[in-house]
């Protein structure tokens, strides 16, 4: 009978496919090797695992502990970790022909809402329920919320774990210039204004720079100021970048660049922009805290003994201080899921948190069990400036949910524009409120062509 | 010659400052590039013109996974280079010398590869690559070396040989010569700057491809273009190293190009100018 309930005829095909299907079920009802015999206590003894990450200092430092894996194991890893673009670009192609040959990677934060949305990781809910596959010590609640929320698909299932929640912050490379000028780290928008008055150009040192990346660095004055990107992301995707609020916050950003800023400052990139602080070339800059703890290196800053840090400044409207957060999951085309998923367990354990911040001194941690242990207070401590704090305080101000336009799918169609009227802006070639028209009219063109009901 | 000679020509002072000034355009990358891979990392995205010279940054090239990536790079493409020469000049020639109907047809359909934007090969390359085993080894990388390659063979060599009399080959074949005798003896050696600089341009082309290296390797068969790229890392770029690299990847195109630089002046003029 079919799947309608009518009988069919017996055929050649029939009897041969029927002989096939008693062949196949004979060999799946013989008796197999239990996996823990097979590898005597190691059930995924013999597996190969592919895992790729890009090559941010958690994974790169995770790739000296993996032969200790592979031997607690017997699982043989083949690791490796390309350079952020490399990455993004293979796993995209990878996970959109949702093909077999990794079995972990990285769910890259900007590519989060169209990698889990297009079903192309194995939601991990199914390994955290089930008690042989996660110990209850593992305790997947230990991870920073704020860091896991963009991870996560709207109903809440969690694709992956991360390894980094790296906060938006600021930091004053020559604060000894500030202190000399009577001021102290800046709490609000008009207090950063204030200090740039009063450092730039002193000794040589320029008041502001930051990235040419302003779809990152501008959005914490946008939301300061009572804007948003979108509407109401993910559901309502109108853009919302020719608001007075928009306006406003993008006056007063290229306002920063262009007048306390160094020449050449629409160019610069991370790179730059933190060379520059490292070398005493520029003081003031709302960043990333991955990045800003390095002006604390004595061994790569000449300002390790002024830099201070502080939250973000808040804005009229309140403080939101961006957070990205990367994490390992399983591509849904993986066949070695539960391999995979012993992977993913181990890189990430308290164990191997612990080990990444006692002996490779990683400042990114997303758990909150380490985060309240005394090593790290003891690393994020710089010129007496409790920066673990200041972390800790970011992500929990992130889970309020206001990171939510960064995920979006189409973002980086958006990202593109406000880049532009940015550059627009600082270079004076148009007013505010013109850039931010274009802006919006131009967004609301690529997201027509996206696809986005507007 | 005296000075008014010289003027004439074209070798007066104002030659000489024009091709300096354009001198100095050309070489302006090149010597920043390479000034930049002798800076010590705390000086090396300044601008002082002086600075004590390191060979630190080739010395962090020794390790890690450049070396490699640079013999993966040099093998795909001189294999490359060489299988197209292979392949792709005999085709030349018979599309030069065949008197078929198709031959003008086929000619323009080995062009029509050259049409498309690499990454409308890429997608079907690599899921086929992934089927086949091919993906992340140096095989794989040749093939996909061959799509350009032979195009740029086939057409540039069918000039070369519309270029050489057809008379010499029937003298040759009037001595006794066969076919493939007259073109191994006297086509092929006649042609045989347009060989040099069609070979000097299908190495270049592999060694500087990066899309489908990017695309299609990943560790074992990584070429040097990727693995500079790889070097542009989280907490900063390191920008020595892009810049070691970059002049070390610079290096076999220049001496290549240097040896055959006869060959590929009159083979990049040939067929410029016919009697």
């Amino acid at each position: 009978m079919d799947e309608h309930g009518a009988t069919r005829p017996v055929t050649r095909r029939s009897i041969l496919g029927t002989g096939l299907a008693a062949i196949g079920a004979g060999i799946a009802a013989a008796p197999r090797r239990a996996p823990a015999q097979a590898g005597r206590g190691k059930p995924f003894a013999g597996t190969t695992l592919n895992v790729s990450a890009w090559s941010g200092p958690y994974p790169k430092w995770l790739g000296d502990y993996v032969p200790e894996f592979e031997e607690k194991t017997g699982i043989k890893v083949n690791y490796e970790t390309p350079a952020f673009p490399v990455y993004n670009q293979r796993a995209d192609l990878e996970l959109s022909t949702k093909g077999s040959a990794y079995d972990v990677l990285n769910l890259t934060f900007i590519y989060s809402s169209r990698w889990i949305g297009a079903g192309w990781f194995t939601p991990l809910n199914e390994f955290l329920s089930d008690p042989n596959k996660t110990a209850p010590d593992w305790e997947p609640g230990d991870f920073l919320a704020g860091a896991v929320a963009p991870l996560k698909d709207p109903k809440g299932n969690v694709y992956a774990f991360p390894w980094i929640a790296d906060a938006y912050m600021a930091a004053a490379a020559r604060y000894d210039l500030v202190e000399k000028a009577g001021l102290r780290m800046p709490e609000t928008f008009d207090d950063i204004v204030k200090l740039l008055k009063a450092v730039h150009d002193k000794e040589g040192v320029k008041g502001f720079v930051n990235e040419n990346h302003h779809g990152w660095t501008w959005i914490p004055y946008l939301q300061g100021f009572g804007g948003n990107v979108f509407r109401n992301p993910p559901e309502d995707l109108m853009p919302t970048l020719d608001t007075p609020e928009a306006v406003a916050a993008a006056e007063f950003y290229a306002n920063l660049l262009r007048a306390y800023g160094p020449d050449g400052i629409l160019s610069y990139t991370y790179d730059q922009a933190l060379n520059s602080l490292q070398q005493g070339r520029a003081n003031y800059i709302t960043f990333n805290q991955a990045w800003l703890v390095q002006l604390g290196d004595p061994k790569k800053s000449k300002v390790a003994g002024t830099v201070n840090y502080s939250l973000m400044p808040a804005g009229p409207k309140g403080r939101f201080p961006g957070i990205a957060s990367h994490g390992f999951g399983i591509p849904v085309g993986s066949k070695k899921k539960d391999a995979a998923w012993e992977f993913v367990k181990w890189s990430l354990s308290k164990d191997m948190m612990r080990r990444m911040l006692t002996e490779k001194g990683y400042g990114s941690i997303t758990r909150r069990s380490i985060i309240a242990g005394p090593e790290f207070k003891q690393k994020m401590t710089i010129n007496g400036r409790d920066v673990a704090d200041l972390y800790l305080k970011t992500i929990d101000l992130a889970a309020r949910g206001y990171m939510k336009y960064r995920t979006v799918h189409v973002y980086p169609q958006v990202d593109k524009q406000i880049d532009k009227a940015i550059e627009l802006i600082t270079s004076g070639q148009m007013s505010a409120r013109e850039a931010m028209q274009k802006a919006q009219a131009n967004s609301v063109a690529d997201l027509k062509k996206a696809g986005v009901k507007l | 010659m005296n000075s008014q000679a010289r003027r004439r020509a074209g070798r007066g002072p104002a030659t000489y400052v024009s091709a300096g000034l354009l001198l100095a355009v050309v070489l302006f990358p090149f010597l920043w590039l390479l000034q930049m891979s002798f800076r010590p990392n705390e000086d090396i995205l300044g601008y002082n013109l002086l600075f004590r010279p390191t060979l630190e940054h080739y010395r962090a090239l020794r390790v890690g996974h450049f070396p490699r990536s640079f013999g993966n790079s040099a093998i795909a493409s001189v294999t490359s280079t060489l299988l197209s020469l292979l392949v792709g000049v005999p085709a030349a020639y018979a599309l030069s010398r065949g008197r078929f109907r198709a031959s003008r047809r086929i000619a323009l359909w080995v062009l029509a590869t050259r049409m498309a934007p690499p990454i409308a090969f890429t997608i079907p390359f690599f899921l086929a690559y992934r089927y086949l085993g091919l993906l992340d080894t140096i095989p794989g990388l040749v093939l996909i070396y061959l799509t350009f390659n032979l195009a740029l063979v086939i057409w540039l060599m069918r000039t070369f040989f519309d270029g050489v009399p057809r008379a010499l080959e029937e003298a040759a074949w009037i001595d006794g010569s066969s076919i493939w005798g007259s073109f191994l003896r006297v086509t092929l050696p006649l042609a045989a700057p347009g060989l040099a600089a069609t070979a000097v341009l299908c190495f270049i082309f592999s060694w500087n491809d990066f899309f489908y290296a990017l695309i299609l390797t990943r560790t074992k068969a990584m070429t040097a273009p990727v693995a500079i790229v790889n070097f542009m890392q989280y907490e900063g770029w390191e920008w020595g190293k892009i810049a070691a690299g970059g002049t070390l990847v610079m290096l076999p195109v220049v001496v290549f190009s240097l040896i055959v630089r006869h060959y590929l002046v009159s083979g990049l003029t040939a067929g410029g100018l016919r009697e």
